[in-house]
């Protein structure tokens, strides 16, 4: 019986490859976007303009304090009553982006304050301009404390992208509750899905382990 | 000579760094009381005072890493604090040497001496390096051009750090305690770089008690407590013969030993 649901599983890969790619797509676009707009955010919340850092500060509050599926909705649902019409995969991408950027922006507002004070100081004193403390002195220090986080929150948020099934898009987690109708057997389907997950996520969790040895290795730490 | 082409001393004589009755609170305390100081061109000035006296605040004061609250700092013809003054294009005139290195720990020694020629001065990588390599070699540093700051002692560190601000070919040089965090065996290696850096004519500004620099190359000992500059002299007037009675319990205690 298993062998029998195993060959009509087989039969529906073009469309577990499909929502492997939907599951790819949305959330490299929502990551490179979240991460960009992150970091700007980030460098804004401990930048000098209180009132700007504040009002980042309470977004970045409310977005982390409320249900993704909750923010989906009233992305997609309520919007339109405000005669903003939004496809499904559009949504999808902005309410991804706008969590991962959240997300990240706490993460990178943490590594710039890691920072010794020192350093600022050494690099205001030889006349470096704002844009070029951050760029050189600051932000690569930051990112050995930003790094590691920030990989583990990718993962978390490709694995947050299942969400956007629920507005309609075909990506892996909704593929799964499609073949499941016809393929009774939710332990194997999910489990193949939760298989699809990893092979994505799984890369990452490897990189974010290579990129930690190398930013020690910049430092001139010894190598174990 | 009429009266109006008299040019009252004082007034126009205007020094490399010239404080005039500075102010200056964290909170409610005065941390800088009616300083007034002037500091001539190729001068070196060692500032000394027990701890928290006032010494690195009137010093950071100077490249504006802190803000005065009244009277005037003009360093360079250039009043710091002024909004019409382009503090980050003063700052490059001004070397700054921390008690604590602050070298960058990502950079090699010599990505450390390089980063603002490069980026500020907009001198061209190859000439930066070129003139980075024969600064860290003049601070004795030749072998360690390519080591990072984890990999470097104290002392060397400290070196670096002057290699780094000699790099800009700053018009004034401060020194913020520089041998406060070093072992007793890295200090002579720092001080000789620095009284290298004074016999080629920097006008300095280092907070130190180290006296044998002072006696070597300070024209100047001005002696803080409290915030105020209460004695200045030559530095063999003010160690040998100390006027106030707050100096001379001062050196008591740091001459002990």
């Amino acid at each position: 019986m298993i062998w029998q649901q195993f060959l009509s599983l087989a039969g529906s890969y073009p469309l577990a490859l499909r929502g492997l790619g939907m599951t790819v797509v949305l959330s490299l676009i929502s990551l490179v976007l979240g991460t960009l707009l992150g970091f700007g955010l980030g460098i804004l919340r401990t930048g000098g303009n209180r009132l700007i850092s504040s009002i980042i500060g309470a977004w970045v509050d409310l977005i982390r304090g409320t249900p993704f599926l909750v923010q989906i909705f009233l992305i997609f649902f309520i919007l339109p009553e405000f005669g903003i019409e939004l496809d499904a995969f559009t949504a999808g991408i902005i309410a991804l982006t706008n969590l991962a950027a959240c997300f990240i922006c706490e993460i990178v507002a943490a590594g710039i304050r890691s920072v010794p004070t020192g350093q600022v100081e050494a690099a205001l004193a030889s006349g470096l301009s704002r844009w070029q403390r951050m760029r050189q002195v600051v932000l690569p220090q930051a990112m050995r404390i930003v790094l590691p986080p920030l990989v583990g929150q990718y993962v978390l948020l490709i694995k947050d992208s299942s969400v956007v099934s629920a507005i309609g898009l075909t990506d892996l987690t909704r593929v799964g509750w499609l073949v499941v109708q016809r393929v009774p057997n939710g332990l194997l389907v999910f489990f193949l899905v939760g298989v699809g997950y990893f092979i994505v996520c799984y890369p990452l969790i490897m990189l974010a382990r290579r990129l930690e040895r190398r930013m020690g290795a910049a430092h001139g730490e010894v190598q174990l | 000579m009429t009266k109006a082409g008299m040019i009252q001393p004082g007034l126009t004589k205007t020094g490399m760094i010239d404080f005039r009755g500075v102010n200056k609170w964290f909170g409610a305390l005065n941390v800088l009381r009616d300083i007034t100081l002037s500091v001539e061109p190729r001068e070196v000035v060692v500032v000394c005072g027990p701890s928290g006296s006032g010494k690195s605040t009137l010093i950071r004061c100077i490249n504006g890493l802190e803000t005065i609250k009244d009277g005037d700092l003009v360093v360079d013809g250039q009043r710091v604090g002024d909004p019409a003054t382009n503090m980050t294009q003063l700052r490059t005139e001004i070397g700054f040497v921390f008690q604590s290195f602050n070298l960058y720990p990502h950079k090699t020694a010599l990505e450390n001496v390089t980063l603002a020629p490069i980026h500020v001065r907009k001198i061209p990588r190859a000439e930066a390096e070129h003139a980075g390599r024969e600064l860290l070699a003049k601070v004795g540093l030749a072998d360690k051009v390519n080591a990072y700051p984890a990999q470097l002692s104290g002392g060397q560190q400290q070196r670096v750090a002057i290699a780094r601000c000699l790099g800009m070919r700053p018009k004034i040089m401060l020194f913020d305690e520089p041998t406060s965090a070093l072992d007793p065996e890295m200090i002579s290696e720092v001080l000789d770089v620095m009284v290298a850096v004074a016999e080629e004519g920097m006008t300095m500004m280092v907070v130190t008690h180290e006296m044998g620099f002072a006696r070597k190359v300070a024209q100047r000992v001005v002696f803080m407590d409290a915030g105020a500059i209460v004695e200045s002299g030559t530095p063999d007037e003010f160690f040998s013969h100390p006027k106030t009675d707050r100096s001379r319990a001062f050196l008591s205690k740091i001459l002990r030993h």
